[in-house]
């Protein structure tokens, strides 16, 4: 009897701690401070292409942010149909990510993977029809890549690794030059429909 | 009597290895979600759709939105290779070679994740831009005040602890899983040359 009982409780307290343990991994990301979504919201409406401004002394957009990458990106939102997303990429090096509001990197392309310089890419949910939809991968696409979103809302940033702090202006210069907009479904050409509004953030030099 | 206070302290016990278990498998990591290799550690299914809860749970505290590890790797250092926190009161040399990869920058961070303020506006090195010896190792000066070849400035004020990250895009070689390889033996060293 003097031993069991505190066998008892050791064991009750183990039993107990693995419970918490599980309510806390299962409550802890709801109490994040601030995860990244909740970051990107305050800098400018869904469906535009908005750069970042460089992490500098205090002040970044996100934690830890590549000193020596420029960043842009677009909060798409496809309840009203597909997003159209196009960039001139400079070099292999560019990243183009896809995420849900959690985060989740759901598609990835790079420079390198591309033939050409002109990427030009339909974000679209997997029910909505894209002229022919199918076209996943950048080998067989024509023109344009069309990937299938598991989320109506999202973002895709666009990473360009900076060489030198000389280069950093071409960098920022060529991230001015992608767009994101609406996708209309008829043949157009919506050339520089890209920034109607200014970047409330001022995409700092 | 007794047997209340046992109740009670089992519940105490019970809520402090519970929530510290928790907290500790979020935010550093353990075997089932990281790779560590000296003093880095990476997280191997961050923002992967199929990620576990722990590394999804770091994920959305981190406020981060990394690539997944095919396209791309995050490495995180607090210590030096020794295992000692590294500190702005001390003197690093960072030293590593070529990685497979199209591209890596090493950067340092405050314990906020924010980079430090320094006069000559540098905050990290990468492939293109770090000076490097004939055999393709480079050497990374982590220190106050500058150095010869590469000075990675840990900023002045009052002492402070600093995080390293490494972080390498495009690596050429991947698992089974898709996971990135970056061969332990490439990683760099972190050496601590001195305190204040």
């Amino acid at each position: 009897m003097q031993l069991r009982i505190p066998v008892l409780f050791i064991l009750l307290c183990l039993v107990l701690a693995g419970l918490i343990h599980i309510a806390a991994v299962l409550t802890l990301p709801t109490l994040a401070p601030k995860d990244a979504w909740d970051r990107l919201i305050p800098l400018g409406p869904a469906n535009t292409m908005i750069a970042m401004p460089p992490a500098s002394p205090g002040q970044s957009v996100l934690p830890m942010m590549g000193p020596d990458v420029r960043y842009a990106f677009c909060r798409f939102d496809l309840t009203d149909g597909p997003v159209r997303l196009k960039a001139t990429v400079p070099d292999a090096l560019w990243l183009i990510a896809f995420y849900t509001p959690k985060g989740e990197n759901f598609y990835a392309v790079s420079g390198a993977d591309m033939r050409r310089a002109q990427l030009d890419l339909i974000i679209a949910t997997a029910d909505q029809p894209v002229a022919e939809a199918g076209v996943d991968a950048p080998e067989e696409a024509d023109q344009i890549v069309v990937v299938t979103s598991p989320v109506d809302k999202g973002v895709a940033v666009i990473r360009a690794p900076v060489v030198g702090p000389s280069r950093a202006r071409r960098v920022e210069q060529a991230l001015k030059g992608t767009s994101c907009a609406p996708h209309q479904n008829k043949p157009s050409e919506p050339q520089d429909q890209s920034a109607p509004s200014e970047p409330p953030t001022g995409a700092a030099n | 009597m007794r047997t209340l206070l046992a109740l009670v302290v089992t519940f105490v016990i019970a809520l402090v290895l519970g929530i510290s278990s928790a907290w500790y498998m979020i935010d550093r990591g353990t075997p089932l979600t990281t790779t560590r290799v000296g003093p880095w550690s990476s997280w191997m299914s961050e923002a992967n759709p199929n990620a576990d809860l722990y590394t999804k749970a770091h994920l959305a505290r981190s406020g981060r939105l990394p690539i997944t590890s095919t396209t791309a790797r995050y490495f995180t250092a607090r210590t030096d290779s020794d295992g000692r926190d590294l500190t702005s009161a001390c003197e690093y040399s960072i030293q590593g070679g070529a990685l497979n990869a199209r591209w890596w920058s090493i950067a340092v961070y405050d314990d906020q994740g924010s980079v430090i303020k320094n006069p000559s506006e540098r905050y990290s090195f990468n492939s293109e831009d770090a000076i490097r010896h004939s055999d393709g190792t480079y050497r990374i000066s982590l220190a106050t005040h500058a150095r010869p070849e590469n000075w990675l400035p840990s900023g002045d004020g009052p002492e402070h602890k600093l995080m390293l990250m490494l972080r390498v895009y495009g690596p050429r070689e991947t698992d089974a899983n898709g996971i990135g390889q970056i061969p332990d033996d490439r990683l760099p060293k972190i050496e601590r040359i001195a305190c204040s």
